[in-house]
């Protein structure tokens, strides 16, 4: 194999996949990268056995073949480069793979290509969604997935198309987000899975700065793919009964408040580094004005005053900050509404006109 | 010459010495005496501290005690033993201060203090002889600035471990000082009466009584696998404990680590509804203690000896921890229902938390009614704590039945006080 690319585009691809290497594994080709030159096409891909990627590479080919090259050390070598020409080449009958840039030269270590595990292909319905609509759900929904393994299916965005709708939900236990958003397109029949939060996010990286406005999405039985800017990704999705999240959104709430969404959420950010994980941020709400404060045992207290239109009774609930903010930054206009119960009951975070809402459980305070 | 100073107290260190010293030291009448200093008028006076919610003798001084009053006495007993005694309350903020002084005091010879209530504590003097002096001229000196420092008269036992350091504290009262010398430790166990061992209960008792064992002598002489045979694990370490042997480090307590109560029963017991409704009442007993310390626990662990000491444990962990009653009554009952395995009566039941971290008190959206159940124990917390344990009680605690007859009048009592609080 032998092929002709140069720096910057190697860089970028290697960055591309380099998510999906796996960082702890004992199977040694997980940590490498396939390079493979076949049929005028010069494809990266990694995998940890979750999620796949695979990256187009621009490049001439010289010599047609493939090779596992390490994933780590690659990388490091590609960001070092001179800028220009880099020729990657593997003699025939060799087991090193020779990076040649200018004057310097790299023999590493590979794996034969046959030892790297098959890429799924995936074969299902097929269908297309606008990709900012898309990648703004999950931007403002996926924060709330849970990162505890104990747990896999709070792991999980669930994911809900139907018609020319897509809803998201996630949750944690202690917050949960639900956001539906139209689709300019249509699904033929509906379909749901539950999709790991990493790979969405992940697809949010990759989408970010592609050119396309559509990501194709293929959805089989235990697994999902996406396509977007020439790279695929393709994550296995997760087993187990999502919780019925409708039941835990009371239906009323007994208290609303709107406040500005900027300055709420900058108080919550500044004050909410004085609040810690035993301590919560207390919002008190009295005539016209949401008091936040906290207070840390050993380091101080911390307190601001926001403006508010309010004339109900008085009443305080805390909340662990950044659960707080997570909410309220992933509103998108101003002002944020903020419903309560009581102190026990979970609190809603709210924008006035879209679909999108945020519940969070309060953290009892100490009278 | 400062390079031999320094082998000479690397000669005197802890690791080489051949044997370890520690003391126990125990205040004589604690609580009295405390009351004898605050009021001297007191003193020749029989004085009676108790009372509060178990109506019990604390503390009897020396002088009630010849009228046959001893602690834990229903007080109404003796009152009648002793009308003319004075009868106090008790001023535990006061005792707790003592207690303090006492333990700085300690502080001062040794790292390894290990308190065991307010009145007695073990210090570990191994290795301080080139600071202080021989070690048992130290604990002289400590119980010396006791009654000069604290006024309170305290008794001290000397010896190679904790074990025959509390039964010696315990062999000259009051104001004794009885030293254990290396290698005299089986000698000096061996006349006195088997119940004198720590860990030697009334129901212990009555079956080594009923094997003809009397002294710690006797104990002493039962072949090893005897005792296993009739105590399980227990028996073996109870052949050890009548040798003097006891390689229990003198451990100076830190953080909580774990919270537990047990119950032993007066007698076996197989009956379901008692034992649970007694699980019911020890978990709630943790659980307001764990409260009452502001942490949460993630693992509980019940713990169940069968009538011939066979011993089991099982234990299980949350996702997350918690503090609410509710949640641990469902665990416990489970994990007694899974890990009661053979058909015997029981002779005690506990109940244990851990991994414990300080409160967080964030709730789950999935279980909306825990932050409900919290407030209703936090109030029950608040109840009890200004009118007694027993002030409130739930009902599935009914039969759960620590003192068999008073029982069923504290419960009468506990029903009166709600309606008087509501």
């Amino acid at each position: 194999m032998k092929l002709v690319t140069n720096k910057q585009a190697l860089v970028e691809s290697l960055a591309t996949v380099s998510k999906a290497v796996s960082t702890r594994t004992s199977i040694q080709v997980l940590s490498g990268v396939l390079l493979s030159a076949i049929n005028d096409v010069v494809t990266l891909a990694a995998t940890d056995m979750e999620i796949s990627l695979r990256a187009p590479l621009s490049a001439k080919i010289e010599q047609p073949g493939a090779v596992v090259v390490p994933a780590r050390i690659v990388t490091d070598v590609a960001r070092t480069l001179p800028a220009g020409e880099v020729v990657i080449e593997q003699r025939g009958g060799e087991t090193q793979v020779e990076i040649r840039a200018g004057e310097s030269v790299f023999d590493l270590h590979s794996l034969p290509a046959a030892d790297f595990p098959q890429l799924p292909q995936l074969a299902g319905e097929e269908f297309t969604v606008a990709r900012e609509a898309f990648i703004e759900t999950v931007e403002r929904v996926a924060p709330a997935a849970s990162r505890d393994e104990t747990r896999p299916v709070l792991t999980g965005v669930l994911m809900h198309l139907e018609k020319n709708l897509v809803r998201m939900v996630a949750t944690d236990s202690y917050r949960l987000s639900v956001k539906e958003t139209p689709l300019d397109t249509s699904v033929g029949k509906a379909v749901q899975a539950i999709v790991p939060a990493r790979a969405l996010t992940e697809l949010v990286r990759i989408a970010g700065s592609a050119a396309d406005d559509r990501i194709g999405v293929v959805l089989t039985e235990n697994q999902i793919g996406f396509a977007v800017g020439g790279v695929t990704l393709i994550s296995r999705l997760i087993d187990g009964q999502f919780p019925n999240y409708r039941q835990l959104i009371p239906e009323s709430f007994d208290y609303e408040v709107a406040v500005g969404r900027d300055e709420l959420a900058e108080a919550i950010r500044r004050v909410g580094l004085l609040a810690h994980k035993n301590s919560p941020l207390r919002l008190r709400f009295g005539a016209n004005m949401l008091t936040i404060s906290a207070e840390s045992q050993d380091v101080g207290r911390a307190h601001e005053v926001v403006p508010i239109q309010y004339s109900g009774d008085e009443l305080e609930i805390g909340f662990n900050p950044d659960f707080l903010e997570v909410g309220v930054v992933a509103v998108k206009d101003s002002p944020v509404y903020l419903r309560f119960i009581s102190p026990l009951r979970p609190g809603l975070v709210k924008g006035a006109t879209d679909d999108f809402l945020y519940l969070v459980m309060p953290i009892r305070l100490s009278d | 010459m400062p390079s031999n100073k320094c082998s000479d107290i690397m000669r005197g260190m802890g690791p080489r010495a051949p044997h370890r010293t520690i003391a126990h030291l125990d205040f004589d009448a604690f609580f009295a005496a405390v009351e004898e200093n605050c009021d001297p008028s007191l003193r020749g006076k029989p004085v009676i501290v108790g009372g509060g919610e178990r109506g019990v003798v604390a503390t009897a001084n020396y002088v009630a005690r010849r009228y046959g009053i001893h602690s834990a006495m229903p007080l109404r007993t003796a009152r009648r033993l002793c009308p003319q005694g004075v009868f106090i309350t008790g001023h535990f903020e006061l005792y707790r201060e003592y207690s303090q002084r006492f333990r700085a005091l300690l502080g001062e010879y040794s790292p390894l203090v290990e308190p065991l209530s307010l009145d007695e504590a073990y210090v570990d003097l191994t290795g301080t002889e080139l600071l202080f002096g021989p070690p048992v001229e130290t604990a002289r000196l400590i119980q010396r600035r006791v009654a000069e420092e604290l006024k309170l008269s305290v008794s001290v036992g000397v010896a190679t471990n904790k074990l025959v350091a509390k039964v010696a504290s315990d062999y000259q009262k009051p104001g004794g000082f009885t030293v254990v010398p290396p290698g005299q430790e089986a000698a000096f166990l061996a006349p006195l009466a088997v119940e004198k061992l720590p860990g030697v209960g009334p129901h212990l008792l009555e079956q080594l009584r009923d094997r003809g064992v009397v002294t710690v002598g006797d104990l002493a002489r039962v072949p090893v696998p005897l005792l296993r045979l009739s105590f399980g694990e227990w028996g073996e370490l109870l052949a050890h404990r009548a040798r003097g042997e006891d390689p229990c480090p003198v451990a100076p307590r830190e953080e909580v680590k774990s919270i537990s109560k047990e119950h032993t029963f007066e007698e076996d017991i197989s009956d379901p509804g008692v034992l649970e409704s007694t699980l019911i009442a020890l978990t709630e007993e943790v659980c307001r203690r764990l409260r009452s310390q502001r942490l949460e626990a993630r693992t509980v662990t019940v713990k169940i000896r069968y009538a011939d000491f066979v011993t089991h444990t099982c234990s299980r962990t949350l996702p997350r921890p918690l503090d609410v009653d509710e949640v641990f009554f469902a665990e416990v009952l489970s994990l007694f229902r899974q890990g009661r395995r053979r058909r015997y009566r029981l002779r005690l039941l506990g109940v244990g938390l851990s991994n414990l971290t300080p409160r967080a008190w964030q709730d789950d959206l999935f279980d909306q009614r825990l932050p409900l159940l919290r407030e209703l124990d936090l109030k029950l917390d608040t109840i009890r704590e200004r009118f007694g344990k027993k002030a409130v009680v739930r009902g599935a605690t009914f039969s759960y039945n620590p003192s068999a007859v008073s029982y069923t009048r504290t419960s009468e009592r506990a029903v009166s006080s709600q309606v008087r609080l509501g």
